[in-house]
């Protein structure tokens, strides 16, 4: 296996030498300068509607003009003094939807179903088309005095007779249980 | 034989069989309760009002769900291998039958006595008997004592052939160069099919199997007339 061959005596000695008469700084020149960047966050917050994660990177409105900043000035001072009409100005600049908006019905299940069922029917189509066109007729074993000759050697045979074919069987009074 | 549409396995004729359908209530009773938790979280998962999805990190609920697997586990293998033990029991028979696999038939040697051997070849569809079964019956089947350990020792000619009998448990690789030994018990008389397990060309499909197991009688007397016709 790993004996040692003088090629790969060779080898090792060189490596020795190598790492005896250079310095590391020399040899790795393109690794780690001793110079980390900062990591940097460089993204910008997002806003977004979702159920389980409440509270947004930022609000819904972010450019205010005039109205709104002087909304936002008397928010400052007691809410009680707020009106209905100004509180649900406030939460409309903070959030686009509120919750019974977010969870509105979007009908795309009539879309989905309704998909579903016309694939279906092209793919009975297709099957339809190929039961009539592409198979063979089927073998004579199939008919029914056959099946019914079949049936009754199977009997006969006692197939399967503990709790299977057989054991459905009434002997006695030759009818199926 | 399996009756048309039939999922399931079909009735033992051999103790090893038996223990095989136990077996399997057993596993897939344990796959099915499994299924059906694993199906009830998902529900539950999908269709909760909570918002707060998103706890992680609980020891207790960590510990359950790796040690309740591993018991699980060990409740499968435990009869798994007591099953897998009990087939490979030194099980001293009372005949030994060579059972040889061709392109497309299978041959039987009986040599325990007498020199007894014959081809068993698929009868045709176009040359059954009305109520026949369509690609299961043979010309000649291999008859076996009832309520006698057989053993089967079964190679192949040509190429890898497979003998399997369902309803006896059992199946084994037909290795040409090689023979595999298998045994069994039929514990009721009746006859028994198979098909050909491991694919051998064109007609890997139509060269079935059939045990017959009959009373020693019968067994004696059938054996005296194959050696007369030979």
């Amino acid at each position: 296996m790993l004996h040692l061959t003088k090629g790969r005596v060779g080898c090792l000695l060189s490596r020795r030498v190598v790492l005896a008469l250079t310095n590391r700084g020399a040899r790795m020149s393109s690794h780690d300068h001793h110079e980390v960047s900062d990591k940097v966050d460089m993204s910008q917050p997002m806003y977004w509607d979702r159920l389980d994660t409440p509270l947004p990177d930022r609000p819904w409105k972010d450019v205010l003009d005039s109205t709104d900043k002087s909304l936002k000035q008397k928010e400052k001072g007691p809410w009680t003094a707020l009106s209905k009409e100004e509180k649900i100005a406030l939460y409309r600049l903070k959030f686009n939807h509120t919750y019974p908006e977010m969870k509105r019905p979007s009908h795309e299940w009539k879309t989905v179903i309704g998909g579903m069922f016309i694939v279906f029917g092209i793919t009975g189509l297709v099957v339809l088309w190929q039961c009539h066109y592409v198979y063979p007729p089927q073998p004579h074993t199939f008919g029914e005095e056959w099946q019914a000759k079949q049936v009754q050697r199977m009997l006969d045979m006692q197939i399967n007779p503990i709790e299977g074919f057989s054991a459905q069987w009434d002997y006695k009074n030759k009818q199926w249980k | 034989m399996a009756h048309p549409s039939q999922l399931g396995f079909q009735d033992a004729a051999s103790p090893v069989m038996e223990e095989l359908l136990h077996f399997h209530d057993h596993a897939l009773m344990i796959v099915l309760l499994i299924s059906t938790l694993v199906l009830y979280i998902i529900v539950a998962m999908v269709s909760t009002k909570l918002t707060n999805k998103y706890i992680l990190d609980s020891q207790e609920i960590e510990i359950v769900w790796t040690v309740l697997p591993a018991v699980i586990l060990i409740l499968i293998a435990l009869p798994s291998l007591r099953i897998l033990y009990l087939m490979d029991e030194i099980n001293d028979p009372h005949l030994t039958i060579k059972a040889m696999g061709h392109q497309w038939y299978w041959s039987y040697e009986y040599t325990d006595y007498e020199d007894l051997g014959f081809d068993s070849y698929m009868v045709p569809t176009q040359d059954l008997v009305p109520g026949q079964f369509r690609l299961l019956e043979t010309d000649h089947r291999m008859v076996v004592p009832v309520e006698s350990p057989i053993r089967v020792l079964v190679s192949a000619e040509d190429v890898l052939h497979s003998w399997a009998v369902p309803s006896l448990g059992v199946k084994m690789d037909a290795v040409p160069g090689r023979l595999n030994q298998t045994a069994f018990i039929a514990s009721r008389p009746g006859v028994f099919y198979g098909q050909c397990s491991e694919i051998c060309g064109a007609n890997h499909s139509f060269m079935p199997i059939v045990v017959e197991a009959v009373p020693l009688e019968h067994f004696e007397k059938w054996s005296t007339m194959m050696l007369e016709d030979a």
